[in-house]
């Protein structure tokens, strides 16, 4: 099988499980999420597949442009997600989840991504690319499942469901934002020093991590020394993972800067 | 004098601080850095003096970006320095002896009696703690024993470990920024240049460029000789990602370029009356070359700009280094009659039909261009940069510790009674509630049921 049939093939588990998520969330039958997570978890098998086969028909990590970095991101959301599940147990988080994952994994197929395998130019040759890059997205999807449920919390009825989605966002950003410190800011910085001879250039998509971990710091001090729960931690988290995304994204569309790889 | 600590020992103060500085980020990502003021006029018109007034053009270089960071460095200090001490108590020298009703008031508890002496139940305990790593410590007291059991105790620090990094990292910048430097090398192969404040020199013995079968490059290749007393000591091949490292230096593989003093062209010479002529000749300017033909002898190149612009006073010049617009002044010769002179350019083959003087048959192609390569190497020294990786060390083990080496603490309390032994227990840990209340029954159960 090739590389784009797996991915579409996960691409449609995917939308099945979102459905069957959706189902979860409208008939409030329960019973709804199990083949929702099952269809998930195949369509991460699958999708594993399709990056292994990548990697080794390009001979390179699966992310080096827009179109294999959201569909590692899109990976990434739904290992997030499945982790987090183990726990909480909460199929409501599941169909936002699975929504993003479909819209991650849809923009990837699109036209606008060319999709071909290109070599690697110069700049990207190097291991630290594995680290850097991976570590980044996988603390990223966790912000992204803690946005999802703290989108939820803010929408939550009752004070046991809204207790729930608040400690399941902290976990998420108990996981994603070392994550992210380490792939993002510490191996971005000793990539930097390696390729570029500075370990900080105040190039705008550093400075957007910067700003994304300097939100989530605030999110943890406001949390834990303050006292600051449900709602306002929310909105934190909630700008946290925009910020997240603009680094992500915007960065590179519309800001002009030394990372103009993916 | 400690209304100043007070203030700094806020942490509603590194609240404000944090936002502070991700507002300032943002600004200077929104405003482009380190443009030239004209750049600035322009883009803003009347805005651009105010911004230049306020360092928004250079943002995280200005006084008020620096002074928020030490700001928040001081504020970190103190922070950390107050809340240290009862920790570092908490930690290290913590009061075993407990009462059985304030254990009752936490949430993670558990009360039984147990038909055993004290002593024996006490031994029971500690191993079965023992065996989930606790340490345990005992207090005996009249008819009744106090028991600690502690682990991970590392863990209350944690977020001082973070600190304590963050802190270093910056210290590392200013290092870096005080007694850091870095210059560009421009080397031709076969040239030496002195490094800057550096007691050995080095030269350029090789620039090669690797090209992919779909001609994308691959690596750019510089292979470098260290000299010192005009010795070489060191050669080593320098690529983008694989720097060379040098008694505290470093030689990166930066960018490349071309010099156009002399560039090798090649020259295409066409007749309108005949399509099937067509002769290349290859030559460099001020050189002749024979083309051999009854109608055009040989051709000449007087000047190549790579970059051709009309200047002022109608001058012609090249606006930059870059083969942007390639241009040649070329002459044509029939015996010593000069038959054709004018500029031809590689990006517009058409154009000097267009604009010569005189018509004539002749046409002349500028086919290709080659100046002679030189690397740009980047040497830097950056003395902070060790601090900046210890500080990173410290932020990632400060981060296991904060988040995934909670501190778990049991106390319990044995009063011994008639053949029977009270037991009261309650527990204490900051994170992963659920996994410490299953722990903290499993053993307890385990001792309700040991014989």
């Amino acid at each position: 099988m090739t590389e784009t049939t797996l991915f579409t093939i996960a691409f449609v588990l995917y939308i099945l499980a979102a459905f069957f998520y959706l189902a979860v969330a409208f008939t409030k039958k329960e019973s709804w999420a199990k083949p929702g997570l099952g269809l998930a978890f195949t369509g991460l098998v699958l999708h594993t597949a399709a990056l292994l086969l990548r990697t080794f028909q390009s001979g390179h990590a699966p992310f080096t442009n827009m179109y294999e970095s959201l569909s590692f991101l899109a990976w990434a959301v739904v290992l997030a997600y499945i982790i987090i599940d183990r726990k909480s147990r909460i199929p409501r988080i599941g169909s936002y989840v699975m929504l993003i994952v479909v819209g991650l994994v849809a923009l990837a197929s699109s036209p606008l991504m060319p999709k071909e395998a290109t070599p690697l130019v110069p700049a990207l040759q190097s291991y630290w690319l594995w680290l850097h890059v991976s570590v980044t997205l996988l603390g990223e999807a966790f912000f992204a499942v803690a946005f999802v449920t703290s989108f939820l919390y803010l929408r939550a009825d009752t004070e046991e469901k809204k207790e729930k989605f608040d400690s399941v966002s902290y976990r998420c950003v108990a996981v994603g934002f070392p994550l992210f410190t380490l792939g993002g800011l510490i191996f971005g910085m000793v990539w930097a020093y390696k390729a570029w001879g500075t370990y900080w250039s105040w190039d705008p998509k550093e400075v957007w991590s910067l700003i994304t971990w300097l939100v989530f710091a605030l999110y943890l001090h406001t949390r834990i020394v303050m006292g600051w729960k449900g709602r306002r931690s929310a909105i934190i988290a909630i700008v946290g993972f925009l910020a997240a995304l603009f680094t992500y994204f915007g960065v590179n569309y519309l800001l002009a800067g030394l990372h103009s790889y993916a | 004098m400690s209304s100043v600590w007070k203030f700094f020992s806020s942490v509603k103060l590194a609240i404000v601080l944090l936002i502070l500085l991700a507002a300032a980020s943002v600004v200077g990502t929104l405003i482009p850095q380190g443009l030239p003021p004209a750049a600035y006029a322009a883009r803003y018109g009347q805005l651009a003096g105010l911004f230049s007034a306020l360092q928004l053009t250079g943002v995280y270089h200005s006084g008020w970006y620096l002074a928020l960071m030490f700001f928040f460095a001081l504020n970190t200090v103190v922070c950390t320095i107050t809340r240290l001490p009862a920790k570092w108590r908490r930690a290290f020298s913590p009061k075993v002896e407990t009462e059985a009703s304030g254990l009752q008031a936490l949430k993670v508890r558990s009360r039984f009696g147990k038909n055993a002496p004290a002593a024996e139940v006490q031994a029971r305990l500690e191993a079965l703690l023992a065996a989930r790593r606790y340490r345990v410590r005992s207090q005996a007291g009249e008819k009744r024993v106090s028991l600690l059991a502690r682990k991970r105790k590392f863990g209350h620090f944690g977020s001082d470990t973070v600190h304590l990094g963050l802190l270093v990292i910056i210290c590392g910048g200013i290092v870096s920024g005080l007694a850091g430097f870095r210059t560009e090398l421009d080397l031709a192969e076969g040239q030496t240049a002195q490094v800057p404040r550096a007691p050995f020199s080095i030269r350029l013995d090789k620039f090669e460029t690797e090209y992919y079968p779909q001609g994308m490059v691959k690596a750019w290749k510089s292979t470098v000789t260290v000299l010192e007393g005009g010795a070489g000591v060191l050669t080593r091949t320098v690529q983008v990602n694989k720097p060379l490292s040098y008694k505290g230096f470093n030689f990166y593989q930066t960018s490349y370029g071309s010099n156009w003093d002399n560039p090798k062209l090649e020259i295409t010479v066409k007749k309108k009356s005949d399509a099937a002529f067509a002769r290349t000749v290859q030559l460099s300017v001020g050189e002749r070359a024979a083309v051999d033909d009854k109608d055009v002898t040989h051709i000449s190149v007087k000047r190549f700009v790579p970059d051709f612009v009309i200047g002022e006073g109608n001058q012609i010049e090249s606006r930059s280094e870059e083969p942007n617009n390639p241009a040649a002044q070329v002459e044509g010769w029939k015996g010593e009659e000069k038959v054709f002179s004018g500029w031809i350019f590689a990006n517009y083959p058409d154009f000097e039909q267009m604009h010569s003087g005189k018509p004539t048959d002749l046409s002349f192609t500028l086919k290709s261009f080659h100046g002679s390569e030189f690397s740009v190497l980047e040497a830097a020294k950056d003395p902070g940069v060790g601090l900046i990786w210890i500080g990173c060390l410290l932020v990632t083990a400060g981060f296991f510790l904060a988040f995934y080496w909670t501190p778990r603490e049991i106390k319990a309390v044995l009063e011994e009674g008639r053949e029977r032994t009270e037991v009261t227990a309650g527990g204490l840990a900051s994170k992963n509630r659920e996994g410490f209340q299953a722990e903290f029954d499993d053993i307890m159960n385990s001792l309700r049921r040991s014989s």
